[in-house]
């Protein structure tokens, strides 16, 4: 005490005097750090799907890291973004539970899903706060279509994916001088397979392609022999599957054993055609395999650091990560714009304004006005050696398709 | 065995009623709710499980068989929720009287039982998932729409009081099954089939009337499930997971007395967020400590959890003698 008083001269007093005023008309110094934003993440964090709940986290952590790296957000006074990450189990009561988590943890929006039964109830645990949604790569297209006015969707839905898909298979099949003329669908029998099969059978016919077959499997498939054989008897020129990850192994591991060698394999969001993991465990039967689906600019210089770090983390690199970095950003963006961390104006902003699109290859992310992101499209992927080359369309391709693959 | 008076029920529930309107936060009324949706399931369950001793391992077909009422009758037919309400508790009984029609006439029980019920449950499931009456494997969305008359509100404490309702309704049923003679022939069933059967208990009928009111308990979980979440697939409504909350919250809790199924739902479900904060940051980690939790109190507990505060409650007042 004695210490303090002695050193405090009156020239100390004036001097600090000085300081403390300006301070006092500075407010904005005096609160150096403005209260962060906290957003919610909404992702299957725990089962069946605990791999992309977590490869999505990586994105999003990366883009918050990113933002308050750069200041935060500036409408703000650099504001800093906080993640909030609700654990959706995988499951759609779980998912509801979280998003009602994340509203008590005072979340200024909500992003994410993943899968389509959970997005449908979280969105709609949502709506009855009036709290933005964001929802990332859920497909369904009823997601946009119940005048929900707090949900979004940035990526594709099913209706816009498939017809991006259908496009690129006539314009491959006509670069390659028309060598399919056969088509065998082979699907599991929920909402995403069955629904991708009806289409299909739908819009193939008429450009040209014949069905010579469509095989129903349930998920879970613990041997695919049957429906091997099957396609190994009808001999189609081109298979175009749609199951999950373990369902699409057993499938492309089957036809390698049994020697079955259409000219192509052509999914739409298929399970394991654009995995890594597939890639790296059974790179002879991925070989070649083609996939329309969720995916990142390959050429942006932030893809590949978003690959190391995922790969750094001794995981593999998917859609998620791109996904869920791109869906932070647009965030961000939508509260800069609305220069408030409030609901309701974030749902304006986001309504009103186009986005960059982080990484996402959509151009400017615009929602229309059901909230579906009018110029989000997935891209066509191939299997080519080791690696998963961008095809289509040529804006981001890496590589030429190779097609036919067996002849 | 002392059975719980209609007081004490008629303090639980009011006390359940109070808890909702303590002030919970939006994420503890909704799960409070489903705490209410699993108990009525359970409710059910330990009707035919518990009381008539015919285990089941498809109540998600009454249970689906509700749900799907609620939806399709509201989305197809424009049906107004509560008279759907009603027509779905109607079709879960007409759903149980089929199903043990069938197979109480074979004079399937025990494991052949279980079995058949898991097989309905399954076909039915199966069914839905392809039927595009049912909305095939997109399911079905219900239009949020807040009102007395569309049974949803935008305060979520009415609707969780009408779940405490639904589930005080079971309380009562079970109650007066442990009052009556019909409870009797059940339990008399439950012990032994051919000797109830030697002294004049029509076994057949009884198990009907057993099946139909279980069906009916669990389809109205189903309805309510249907009308809180606004979402139904056929994996969410048909699925083996509410067969197994079921009669899981049922024996956990107790299988066989009044109030095991509520205090089952309550604990287990109870039990899982409170080990959400466990984890540690380790996905799943959670999962596992409430599943070493479940075989903790399985062991030291096998009938149930309200036989063990009995025996518990028995045990404090002959320490305090010795003392």
């Amino acid at each position: 005490m004695t210490r303090i008083s002695k050193s405090m001269s009156r020239r100390t007093v004036l001097k600090s005097g000085v300081a403390l005023t300006s301070m006092l008309a500075a407010p904005g110094l005096l609160r150096a750090e403005p209260a962060p934003v906290k957003v919610g993440l909404l992702q299957p964090i725990s089962g069946a799907f605990a791999l992309d709940g977590d490869l999505a986290k990586i994105g999003a952590e990366f883009a918050i890291k990113e933002i308050n790296d750069a200041g935060g957000i500036k409408a703000l006074g650099g504001a800093k973004l906080e993640l909030v990450v609700g654990d959706s189990r995988s499951n759609a009561e779980a998912g509801a539970q979280a998003t009602e988590e994340l509203q008590s943890a005072g979340v200024a929006a909500v992003l994410g899903g993943f899968a389509s039964g959970i997005a449908l109830t979280a969105t709609q645990t949502a709506a009855r706060y009036d709290l933005p949604f964001v929802v990332d790569c859920a497909v369904a297209d009823t997601i946009t279509e119940r005048g929900l006015k707090n949900t979004f969707r940035f990526n594709p839905n099913f209706s816009m994916a498939t017809a991006v898909a259908l496009k690129n298979l006539v314009k491959l099949n006509d670069d390659a001088g028309k060598p399919i003329k056969t088509v065998a669908i082979v699907h599991e029998d929920g909402l995403f397979g069955s629904g991708l099969a009806k289409i299909m059978q739908e819009k193939l016919p008429p450009l040209g392609f014949q069905i010579v077959e469509t095989i129903a499997h349930p998920t879970p498939a613990r041997d695919m022999t049957n429906v091997v054989l099957r396609l190994r008897a009808l001999n189609p020129d081109l298979i175009v599957p749609s199951h999950y990850f373990n369902e699409f192994v057993l499938m492309a591991r089957t036809l390698q054993q049994q020697r079955v060698r259409p000219k192509g394999i052509y999914a739409v969001f298929g399970g394991a055609a654009s995995s890594y993991r597939f890639v790296n465990e059974f790179p002879e039967a991925a070989q070649g395999v083609m996939d329309c689906n969720h995916w990142g600019d390959p050429k942006s210089p932030i893809t590949a650091k978003l690959r190391e770090t995922v790969t750094a983390a001794g995981k593999f690199y998917a859609y998620n990560t791109p996904i869920n970095y791109s869906l932070v950003k647009v965030f961000a963006q939508a509260v800069e714009k609305a220069g408030s961390a409030d609901r309701a104006k974030i749902i304006e902003a986001l309504a009103a304004n186009e986005f960059d699109s982080g990484i996402m290859p959509y151009g400017k992310t615009k929602f229309d006005a059901k909230g579906q992101n009018a110029s989000a499209l997935p891209l066509n992927t191939q299997v080519q050696g080791k690696d998963i080359k961008v095809i289509y369309p040529a804006e981001y391709a890496e590589a030429k398709p190779v097609f036919p693959i067996n002849g | 065995m002392t059975k719980p008076r209609l007081a004490t029920l008629a303090i639980i529930v009011a006390a359940l009623a109070v808890i909702a309107f303590a002030g919970l936060s939006g994420a503890l009324l909704n799960l409070m709710i489903f705490m209410m949706i699993i108990a009525l399931a359970a409710q059910g369950w330990n009707i035919l499980g518990g009381y008539a001793g015919l285990s089941s391992f498809g109540h998600a077909a009454f249970f689906g068989a509700g749900a799907y009422a609620m939806a399709v009758l509201q989305t197809r037919f424009g049906v107004n929720a509560w008279i759907a309400l009603v027509i779905g508790i109607a079709l879960g009984a007409l759903v149980g009287a089929f199903i043990g029609f069938l197979s109480f006439r074979s004079g399937l029980k025990g494991s052949y039982f279980a079995l058949i019920t898991l097989a309905f449950a399954e076909v039915a499931r199966i069914l839905a998932n392809s039927w595009n009456f049912t909305g095939g494997a997109a399911g079905i969305l219900l239009k949020l729409q807040t009102g007395l008359p569309y049974l949803q509100f935008a305060d979520r404490r009415y609707f969780l009081l009408i779940t405490i309702g639904c589930v005080a309704i079971g309380l009562v049923v079970s109650w007066w099954l442990e009052h009556s003679r019909f409870g009797a022939y059940l339990v008399a069933l439950r012990e032994n089939e051919q000797a109830a059967q030697a002294l004049g208990v029509d076994v057949f009928a009884v198990k009907m009337k057993a099946i139909a009111i279980s069906g009916a308990l669990t389809a109205a979980a189903g309805c309510l499930y249907a009308q809180n979440y606004l979402f139904i697939d056929a994996n969410v409504a048909f699925g083996s997971w509410i067969s197994i909350e079921a009669l899981f919250a049922a024996i956990v809790g107790g299988s066989g007395t009044v109030l095991g199924p509520l205090i089952g739902a309550i604990v287990l479900l109870g039990l899982g967020e409170l080990t959400k904060g466990l984890s540690g940051g380790i996905p799943g980690m959670d999962l596992l400590v409430f599943g070493i939790i479940l075989v903790l109190s399985v062991a030291f507990s096998p009938n149930g959890l309200v036989m063990l505060m009995k025996s518990l409650g028995l045990r404090a007042p002959a320490k305090a003698k010795e003392a």
